[in-house]
């Protein structure tokens, strides 16, 4: 390996080389999907239902088994070193949230798997709580809370170990426009504040629009565009990025 | 990050599941703990208290002093097997295993932890109804022998619930198991009766079975009663208690219907 590679891996929050991916049922989800998200970046990643998005984090968060190709999380190989785990906070599509333990355990469990001593998993899960606004839930059950609590609770749970990378899968699919405003101020902040880097799949342009620095067209297991939203708008023609993605998906 | 750093915060991960396990295990208790010592106790109660007065002695030993070991066994495997099986199942079927999934524990750990709640439970039940039985116990018994052939049980038993829990896409196949493989080959595993006392096919029947050699070890601990070698019976239930553990860690590590 070159030493320009190593620096390139190193650099990158999240590089995905050639990374293949076909179920057993001969679905090919990802194809030789090459992917750089710059170290800071907040990353949009578009495409429609089945493109790909979903199986590209379960395989850089240890959800799919392992595909071919390499991907790497700040340097860290994503399939066989289980540090990268450790940087990588992911909120995925489904609600899936432990029932047997109340908002607050979730939270500290989760914080705990991932070797954040208890009560320092214990102080953030408080932290969280009170920014995600469900101090009033803490010792209520995932499956008492309503379905916009679950959504940020879920959010929640993907920061307490403290990742560089936060990746959010669909985080506002059937979340009401206030919710969903309400989640935007507080990932702008992450971003902006703590430097968190961010990679957010959305079926929602303005979403993407309003958030992303960068955002990746994905279609049929790879990558079909990549840039900025104006580098994009640029590129396809139109007025909005909306009419990028549909001249992209159409190509 | 150091590869202590990280061997530590793994180990912590490890101590915060097999936690999560127990709790779930004692929060439980009415579904976990109580059952299996209600049944045992009843077993007690019918087969060595009302039936036992017809039998009064096998193979020399008073009839609850015989069954005693096999109840034991009976009740560790059980539990063992109920506990990881169910708790991994409801992970998986309820999807929050994804939670544990993405960190950054080794299968082995993650097999562990999950075993960690059918141990306990399944010691635990086993353990009350030793004290229940306590003044049924025979002189001259080696609680060493018994309590380490209850502890290979639960390693077995638990790693089948961890294979069986990531097996099982549906609730009837992780019914099935239980029902129609575990029950079974715990109650012709000579828990009741002496297999040398059996005629053909059921002696042989008995002796094939690989609970019958646990409860043959645990009855040779408590009451120095036993047709098969106990050093054997031992051995071979530590080999398959490593095949077992081994087999579990493999499918976490493939991610066997765990991951798509």
């Amino acid at each position: 390996m070159t030493a320009n590679a190593t620096f390139d891996r190193a650099s990158a929050a999240l590089l995905v080389e050639r990374l293949t991916k076909v179920y057993a049922d001969g679905t090919r989800a990802l194809d030789e999907l090459e992917l750089r998200i710059p170290s800071g970046c907040f990353f949009g990643l578009l495409g429609p239902n089945g493109a790909g998005k979903t199986t590209l984090i379960g395989a850089i968060s240890g959800l799919v088994r392992a595909p071919a190709g390499r991907a790497f999380v700040f340097g860290h190989d994503a399939v066989t070193d289980l540090e990268s785990r450790l940087l990588v906070g992911v909120a995925p599509q489904e609600v899936h949230l432990d029932r047997f333990l109340s908002a607050r355990e979730v939270l500290a469990y989760h914080g705990r798997y991932f070797g954040v001593p208890k009560l320092e998993s214990e102080q953030r899960a408080d932290e969280l709580l009170e920014v995600f606004d469900l101090a009033a839930k803490a010792s209520t059950k995932p499956n008492r809370l309503s379905g916009g609590m679950r959504r940020r609770l879920l959010i929640a749970r993907a920061l307490v170990h403290r990742p560089r990378l936060l990746i959010l899968d669909e985080p506002t699919a059937g979340v009401d426009l206030e919710l969903r405003h309400e989640l935007w101020r507080y990932l702008r902040r992450l971003h902006s504040e703590e430097g968190l880097t961010l990679l957010l799949t959305t079926h929602y342009l303005e979403e993407a629009e309003a958030l992303c620095e960068r955002i990746a067209f994905i279609r049929a297991g790879r990558i079909a565009a990549e840039g900025t939203p104006a580098e994009l708008t640029h590129r396809f023609g139109g007025d909005r990025l909306e009419d990028a993605y549909v001249e992209a998906m159409r190509a | 990050m150091s590869t202590l750093e990280l061997r530590v915060r793994q180990r912590r991960g490890t101590l915060a599941l097999t936690g999560r396990e127990t709790r779930r295990v004692l929060s439980l208790w009415t579904q976990t703990i109580l059952p299996p010592i209600v049944t045992a106790v009843l077993f007690l109660a019918v087969f060595g208290g009302a039936l036992g007065d017809r039998i009064h002695r096998v193979e020399g030993i008073p009839y609850l002093s015989f069954i005693l070991p096999g109840l034991l066994v009976m009740t560790v495997a059980g539990q063992a097997f109920a506990n990881c099986s169910t708790s991994l199942f409801q992970a998986k079927n309820e999807g929050y295993i994804e939670d544990v999934l993405t960190s950054p524990l080794r299968t082995w750990q993650l097999a562990l932890s999950y075993m960690s709640g059918g141990l306990l439970r399944g010691l635990v039940a086993s353990f009350a109804v030793a004290l229940v039985s306590l003044p049924f116990a025979h002189e001259g018994a080696q609680p060493v022998t018994a309590a380490a052939t209850l502890l290979i049980t639960g390693l077995v038993f638990s790693s089948l619930g961890v294979i069986t829990g990531i097996w099982a896409d549906t609730f009837d196949q992780h019914a099935f198991i239980a029902n129609i493989v575990i029950t079974p080959l715990a109650l012709v595993g000579g828990v009741f009766y002496s297999a040398r006392t059996l005629d053909q096919p059921w002696s042989t029947l008995t002796r094939i079975d690989p609970i019958y050699y646990l409860v043959d070890a645990t009855r040779s601990g408590l009451t120095g009663f036993h047709e098969a070698s106990t050093a054997v019976a031992l051995t071979v239930a530590a080999l398959v208690a490593i095949a077992a553990f081994t087999a579990a860690v493999a499918l976490v590590a493939r991610g066997w219907r765990l991951k798509p």
